[in-house]
Parts: structure tokens; C-alpha cells; sequence
């Protein structure tokens, strides 16, 4: 006997324009604060185990944490900036990963967690439609966060593939924080919970981002 | 829920019935529900389990599961008698089949008529404002109720000397035991992937409930588990399910089903752990009955 499976996948966007106003700092600081809670989620769970591993892109996408990672031995290492927006690309490395195989059949299923701050610089749809394309993408858990006014909300939201859900808003480091909080634990919780078939994906509502008084949005 | 433990006689065949069901990790109560129970004078057995989906979306599928077994059993207690009527007159099985085929309908009227119901007459317990402002919008969307709330899955089995019929929607096994220790899974439609499941609160869920039939024409019949998918998904792979089959089936035989049942719950509760899911099963093990031996017994023999 053994549990199943959860399988959580960052979607890192280190272009250019995240090295403004420090947010790929920010970004890389929220997602080491978030990992004790994480795990945390994922002991309050013994019926699964969470891997996680994350990809970047830019000009190009690859895996920055190549190896689904056990949550109990997972640490963060710094993704750096370095050129566009190539979200397509990293759509298709993770379509790649959510194939049976490598991915089991007996597992819960995964999360995709999107961070983006700009415009897809190249074929994203198609990258997309791969996702769709795999058993485990169509089921996966997907939950985004658009950083700053900048970000390209609308595809982010075809990204979610529920109409009723809208991506995190964060436009400002302690926003960005609760996002990726949120995303590393309630997300995870709700990847274990019993679906209707053919219902809309119940990926459920994200966190209020309201601004505390005498912040600014600095993104 | 019912559940009988024993034999129970028939003309031929003798039935043993094995039920157990433990609730899952952290879970502060199972949305599990079975019956096992011999009818038509102990000459067939109905089994049936059903799992309600449990969480915040569904948060009444404890009544779902409890409704499904009810409607299940009456159901399938009245197709018992006719299929012990029929007998082995294969003149009579197309009948019976066509009968058959026509029990998911039933129970899915009856089902919806009590979720219903219930939904009418008491709207508001247990939901959050935004549970119910997204049901009206689903009800909205479809224009026909949202039963949600009560979603559960159904499997279930008759079983007379004669014939096997089974019926399944959702996830959830039924595994049948030869008589030379091989299992079949004959309405297995492939690995489950996640935790999605058909479901008795969709508009005409009979529409995606599974049927098997099975003429039994020599030997004696196999041994039929049901069980909730926190059973198999507790193993690490298929095989290790069906071996837990076959296992459980052997040693009914070796130890009798009363043995099997004493140590059930503990296997159950260790299967719990991993799937950290409800996890129930029923079965009916057969055995025919040898007139000749005037003392009978509490255990069938094979």
C-alpha cells in the first residue's frame, strides 16, 4: 500500500521585466517563505505526497528544479532574469511532464502554478492546447498570479480554463507573498478533494488580495 | 444500512456475506454506505456500496449514499426474486437482462425524487452563502436542479445460483473471484486518474451506469466484492488490489468468512491510511449446498 501522488509544478517567469522594481526578488523570497507552510499542508495529509519541481522561462523555458522534490526536502534556489516571455515553451516542457508516463496513473491531481508579469512572447495557445492535450494537464489544478498592470490577465485566465475564476492580482511584495502562499497550501489541500466528472474544474477562489492602508502598488 | 453476517440457505447454493467499512483519515465522519443482504428466501443476495463525494461541494452526500443504498436495495431485491424465478430456464434471461438494463433508470428516478425533496424543503442547511449562490448558478446554467450537494456513486450486485449481474456508476470496484483464485474486473473502464467520478447527481446518471451479466453455468459461483474506491486506491498498483482479492476470497475459503470478517476492519483501517479515504466492502461468497450432508454447517464448502 502506499499514498498517492501530488505533483506541483512552479511556472516561472523570469523575463526581462520581472527584474524591475525587484519582483523576480520578491518572487524568489515569497516562494522560500511559502515552503514551510507547504509542508505543513502536506503533513496535514498523509493520503498524499506532494513533489514539487519548477520551470522558468524567458527567452525559452527549462526546468529549474528538474527532479519532483519530496515537500520535506524541498529548498529554493534563486531563478534569475534573462530575456523574454516564452510561456509557451515552458506549457509544452510541463504538457511533457503530465504525460502517462512519466507521470503515474494512480495520483492525484497536479497543480500548475503560473507567476507572470508580461506578455507571452511566443506561441502560447499551442503550448496550452499540449497541456490540454495530456490526461493529467485537462485535470490539473491551475491557479495563476498576474504581477503588476502589465501582466497579460485575459490569457492568464484562458490559462485557468474556468470561466468562473480570475488569476491573483498581486501589485505589491505583500500581495505577491499571499498569492504564493496561498497557492502552495490551499491549492494543494483542494487537489485531494473528490471531483464530479465533466464538472468545471473546482479549483477554489484565491485569497482576498485587499491593500492594507498607506500601501502603495509599486508594479 | 443493513448488513447480515452468516449464511444464509437457498435450494442449492449457500451465501456467506462479508461487510466492513472504516471511516478515512481525519474525516469527522464516513460518507460511506452499504448493504449486503440474502432475499427471496436466502436463494439470492443483494450487495451494494455507495461513496459520497464528501467534500465542501457536496456536503450532504452522506444522505446521497445512504438514499442510493436504500433505492438500490428495494430495486434490486424485487429484480432478485424474478431472477430466482427464472432460474436456469435461459428462455427467461432475455427477459431478465432487458429487466436489468432498466434498474439504473429506477434507481435513479427514485434517487433524484428524494434529492429533490430534500432540496426543496430544506434549501439552506449546511451551505455557505456562496454554496448557494453557485448552485443557482449551475441550476441556472442547466435548467434542471443542481443535486450536487447529494453526489454519490452507486455499485451494486445480485447474485442467485443461477446469475450475476452488477451494476456501477462512478469509481469504485467490483471485483468477481473464480473459482481457481483468478479475478476479473468486468466493469473496471480503466485506471481511475484523480479523483474524478461519475455521478448520481447528474441528469440521467443511468446513462453512465456500467452493467454486467453473467450466466452461472457450472461450478460454483465466484465470490463478488464491492468495494469504494478507498480501497483500491490505497494500493500502489492494480495488481496489489487484485491480489487483495483473490487473497481475501482464499482465505474465506481456507478460514471461513467468518474469520475474514473478524480481521476485515483492521485491513480496511490500514488501507485507510494510505488512501486516507472512506473505504468499504461488501461480498457474498457461494458455495453449493450438498443435500446430502444432513447436518448442514454455518460455513459454506467448496
Amino acid at each position: 500500500m502506499a499514498s498517492r501522488p501530488v505533483h506541483f509544478i512552479w511556472l516561472l517567469d523570469c523575463s526581462g521585466s520581472m527584474s524591475v522594481n525587484g519582483k523576480i526578488g520578491q518572487l524568489n523570497f515569497a516562494i522560500r517563505e511559502a515552503i514551510p507552510e507547504m509542508q505543513q499542508a502536506a503533513d496535514s495529509n498523509p493520503a498524499a505526497s506532494l513533489l514539487v519541481r519548477a520551470i522558468s522561462f524567458a527567452s525559452g523555458a527549462s526546468w529549474h528544479v528538474s527532479e519532483p522534490t519530496p515537500v520535506s526536502s524541498f529548498s529554493w534556489e534563486d531563478v534569475h532574469t534573462y530575456g523574454g516571455t516564452d510561456m509557451g515553451a515552458a506549457f509544452k516542457l510541463a504538457a511533457g511532464a503530465l504525460q502517462t508516463p512519466p507521470m503515474p496513473q494512480r495520483a492525484l491531481p497536479p497543480v500548475l502554478a503560473l507567476a507572470s508579469d508580461g506578455q507571452p512572447t511566443d506561441d502560447w495557445r499551442a503550448g496550452l492546447r499540449a497541456i490540454d492535450g495530456t490526461p493529467w494537464g485537462k485535470r490539473a489544478v491551475r491557479v495563476a498570479v498576474a504581477i503588476g498592470d502589465d501582466a497579460d490577465k485575459s490569457m492568464l485566465k484562458e490559462f485557468l480554463a474556468n470561466p468562473e475564476l480570475e488569476p491573483l492580482q498581486a501589485k505589491n511584495p505583500r500581495q505577491l507573498a499571499a498569492a504564493i502562499r496561498w497557492m502552495s497550501t490551499a491549492v494543494v489541500k483542494d487537489a485531494s478533494t473528490p471531483k464530479v466528472e465533466d464538472a468545471k474544474p473546482a479549483t477554489p477562489l484565491g485569497p482576498p488580495l485587499t491593500k492594507v492602508e498607506g500601501e502603495a502598488d509599486i508594479w | 444500512m443493513t448488513a447480515e453476517q452468516g449464511t444464509d440457505r437457498g435450494a442449492d447454493v449457500r451465501w456467506a456475506l462479508l461487510t466492513g467499512g472504516v471511516k478515512g483519515v481525519g474525516k469527522k465522519y464516513s460518507q460511506d454506505r452499504w448493504a449486503a443482504r440474502a432475499t427471496a428466501d436466502g436463494r439470492a443476495v443483494v450487495l451494494t456500496v455507495a461513496d459520497g463525494h464528501g467534500s465542501a461541494a457536496h456536503f450532504r452526500s452522506d444522505l446521497g449514499a445512504r438514499w442510493a443504498v436504500e433505492e438500490f436495495t428495494a430495486c434490486a431485491e424485487a429484480f432478485a426474486h424474478e431472477a430466482v424465478r427464472v432460474g436456469a430456464d435461459a428462455a427467461g434471461w432475455p427477459e431478465l437482462r432487458a429487466e436489468a438494463r432498466l434498474l439504473p433508470q429506477a434507481v435513479g428516478h427514485r434517487w433524484h425524487r428524494r434529492a429533490r425533496f430534500h432540496d426543496s424543503s430544506a434549501p439552506a442547511r449546511g451551505a455557505s452563502p456562496a454554496q448557494r449562490a453557485a448552485a443557482h448558478r449551475r441550476a441556472r446554467g442547466r435548467g434542471t436542479p443542481d443535486l450536487a450537494a447529494y453526489g454519490s456513486t452507486l455499485l451494486g450486485a445480485v447474485l442467485t445460483e443461477h446469475t450475476l449481474m452488477c451494476w456501477q456508476l462512478g469509481d469504485g470496484d467490483i471485483v468477481l473471484v473464480d473459482d481457481g483464485g483468478v479475478p476479473h474486473t468486468p466493469l473496471s473502464s480503466g485506471p481511475d486518474m484523480g479523483d474524478e467520478t461519475d455521478s448520481l447527481c447528474e441528469p440521467e446518471p443511468w446513462r453512465k451506469t456500467r452493467t454486467h451479466w453473467q450466466p452461472i453455468t457450472g461450478g460454483p459461483p465466484p465470490a463478488v466484492l464491492l468495494s469504494t474506491d478507498g480501497l483500491s486506491k490505497s494500493f500502489a498498483d492494480h495488481q496489489g488490489f487484485l491480489d487483495f482479492a483473490t487473497g481475501v476470497r482464499e482465505r474465506a475459503a481456507g478460514q471461513g468468512v467468518a474469520a475474514v470478517q473478524g480481521q476485515l476492519g483492521d485491513w480496511l483501517a490500514r488501507a485507510a491510511k494510505y488512501s486516507g479515504d472512506d473505504t468499504t466492502l461488501v461480498g457474498a461468497f457461494g458455495a453449493r449446498y450438498d443435500t446430502s450432508d444432513a447436518t448442514g454447517g454455518h460455513e459454506p464448502h467448496e
